[in-house]
């Protein structure tokens, strides 16, 4: 349905995508990548605003930049708030409907349901600007739906959300992806996140990118098991760093390891529990005392570290 | 080479009904009434209420300094002068340069740009809402600068000046929706420029060049129309087309849908980068 053959994207001197191949069928999607990864910039290609400098991009099997016959059927949410400022949501719901070729009539029916439906029913005669940010979120994400596209593409929806209404609108994207009013095959979700529990609470496959280069795709265990290959580091900061290495090395779970300053020990590992065991029996038996044990790159830029690690096939 | 798929299921694209094919003229027309309801603030209508009575409180104080009244003739030029000229260049400045500026300001260019058509419509909207605007604007200024110099008959000449205000902003805003497009961020710049270089350096110099501008147009229009053509001096007749009425409408209607197409596939074409990602 989606596909980016050899894509690369460029801005000047800056490249915005790399050289990215891939497919997206039907059903929910995530796209995880820390922020300036290029996710807007995948998605702009994705949704006709970006033409690939080189490559292509199809969408239904077009090229989706300036073509109208793609771009009705396609529904987007940018990550940028919302500033217009005099409109209320069912204003804004409604003109964007009357761009999409709804008649006046059909549009005013449309918006209220869709209104309704991201719980901005009662909210939705109020100025936007006099919305809070959740509110004016729902209200993209209701413009994004309301004519009914096959493809629906947000980029951070659920950013300044707070807790209960991230759980309602995980809720509701998910219920669309999943429960096409009349279609006949599932209609696709593509979600752009730099959290990965955010995607995962959506139960989607994911590709992940990172430098503008797609390093990983898969369901989120894929992704795990993935990044549970890759040797993991732990440091640890004591006062014998070299005493602890002699020691730790006789245990089988360091598989390299390295001196930072006077009192610090790298270990890479891809048994972090054998790795404290051993460090915990090194301690108590050579009397060391441990400042600090940390994973260094437990962080979602950590897991994306080493995942681009794997993409280009080096070591830790 | 980054290769993944990341599909559950390829459907074929068949597999879906597509949606109404929306027509251009609608959705055209939602947007120039979004942008009269955004035209419709106190800020707007304030600036908008200036324009209008600026041009009479010129003529009063003209009017002022001539007890024995204005002589029409030069009342007329005054007013040509003041309102399809300055007020409705002014008034399109604010209404049709940012077309595409205010959109990115306001973070809702994305939101057109990927509906079906929404980068043309969005132009062509904004282009009839600044018409609207602007002309109702000058209309009213027209109005009542004609009362406020005192002529006599003034209801023919604020017909006159009607039609000249409708034909400048028709010419005009399809003049300033090209550097919109070109050059969203310094649009407003670039119009002006636009405007001193094409409507007042080449639309005075007497050669083809002059053609292309609204400005001779307008000029000829109210030559034609005020019955000043015999009157006019030898060199004056040069910065005026013969032509009757009519071609002189009929070239700011062609000029205007040149430019309009011009703009609309200059916009169509344009990529704007996510500064978020670069």
């Amino acid at each position: 349905m989606l596909t980016l053959s050899h894509v690369t994207k460029v801005f000047g001197s800056v490249i915005g995508v790399n050289d990215v191949t891939v497919e997206f069928g039907g059903g929910a999607h995530g796209l995880l990548g820390p922020n300036g990864a290029g996710k807007t910039t995948l998605l702009g290609l994705l949704t006709g605003q970006l033409r690939p400098t080189m490559g292509e991009v199809r969408v239904f099997g077009e090229r989706p930049f300036a073509n109208p016959r793609v771009l009705r059927r396609i529904g987007f949410c940018p990550a940028a708030d919302l500033l217009e400022r005099r409109a209320t949501p069912r204003e804004w719901v409604r003109y964007l409907l009357r761009l999409s070729g709804c008649t006046r009539r059909a549009a005013a029916d449309q918006a209220a349901r869709t209104l309704d439906r991201v719980g901005l029913g009662e909210a939705c005669d109020r100025p936007l600007s006099t919305l809070s940010k959740g509110m004016r979120q729902r209200a993209k994400l209701a413009g994004a739906m309301a004519h009914e596209p096959d493809l629906l593409v947000l980029d951070e929806p659920f950013d300044g959300l707070d807790p209960v209404a991230r759980h309602d609108l995980v809720g509701l994207v998910r219920q669309w992806a999943a429960a096409p009013d009349g279609a006949v095959g599932p209609r696709t979700l593509i979600v752009a996140s730099h959290l990965l529990h955010e995607v995962e609470a959506l139960r989607a496959g994911l590709a992940v990118i990172l430098g503008g280069r797609l390093v990983a795709s898969g369901t989120v265990g894929e992704i795990r098991d993935m990044v549970d290959t890759i040797p993991s580091e732990v440091r640890i900061r004591c006062d014998a760093p070299r005493r602890l290495a002699e020691a730790v090395c006789g245990g089988g779970a360091a598989e390299s390891l390295r001196f930072e300053g006077d009192d610090l020990l790298v270990i890479a590992t891809r048994q972090p529990r054998a790795l404290a065991e051993d460090v915990a029996r090194a301690a108590a038996g050579t009397r060391l005392a441990i400042a600090e044990m940390a994973a260094a790159d437990r962080s979602l830029e950590g897991i994306f570290g080493r995942l681009v690690r794997l993409h280009r096939g080096v070591g830790p | 080479m980054s290769t993944a798929s990341a599909g559950s299921s390829a459907a074929s694209p068949d597999r879906f009904a597509a949606p109404p094919q929306p027509g251009t003229l609608g959705s055209t027309l939602a947007v120039a009434g979004f942008q009269i309801g955004r035209l419709l603030s106190r800020q707007r209508l304030l600036l908008a209420g200036l324009g209008a009575i600026f041009p009479a409180a010129v003529m009063l104080a003209v009017r002022r300094t001539a007890p024995a009244g204005l002589d029409r003739d030069l009342a007329v030029t005054m007013i040509f002068a003041l309102v399809p000229e300055a007020v409705c260049m002014l008034g399109l400045l604010v209404t049709m340069c940012p077309a595409v500026a205010d959109e990115l300001e306001r973070g809702t260019w994305v939101h057109v740009a990927v509906r079906p058509r929404g980068r043309r419509s969005l132009l062509l909207g904004t282009y009839l809402a600044a018409v609207a605007w602007t002309s109702t604007v000058a209309i009213l200024a027209a109005a009542l600068a004609v009362l406020a110099a005192g002529v006599a008959r003034p209801l023919p000449l604020v017909v006159l000046f009607a039609g000249l205000v409708v034909l400048s902003t028709l010419g005009r805003a399809a003049l300033f929706a090209v550097p919109a497009v070109v050059l969203p961020k310094r649009a407003l710049v670039a119009s002006v420029a636009v405007a001193l270089t094409v409507e007042y350096l080449a639309g005075f110099i007497p050669a083809v060049v002059n053609q292309l501008t609204v400005s001779l147009r307008l000029r000829s229009l109210l030559v034609e129309w005020m019955g000043w053509r015999r009157q006019l001096p030898v060199e004056m007749r040069l910065l005026v087309d013969p032509a009757p009425a009519w071609v002189q409408a009929a070239a700011v209607v062609v000029l205007a849908v040149v430019l309009l197409v011009a703009a609309v596939k200059i916009l169509e074409s344009r990529q704007f980068p996510p500064s978020v990602e670069i």
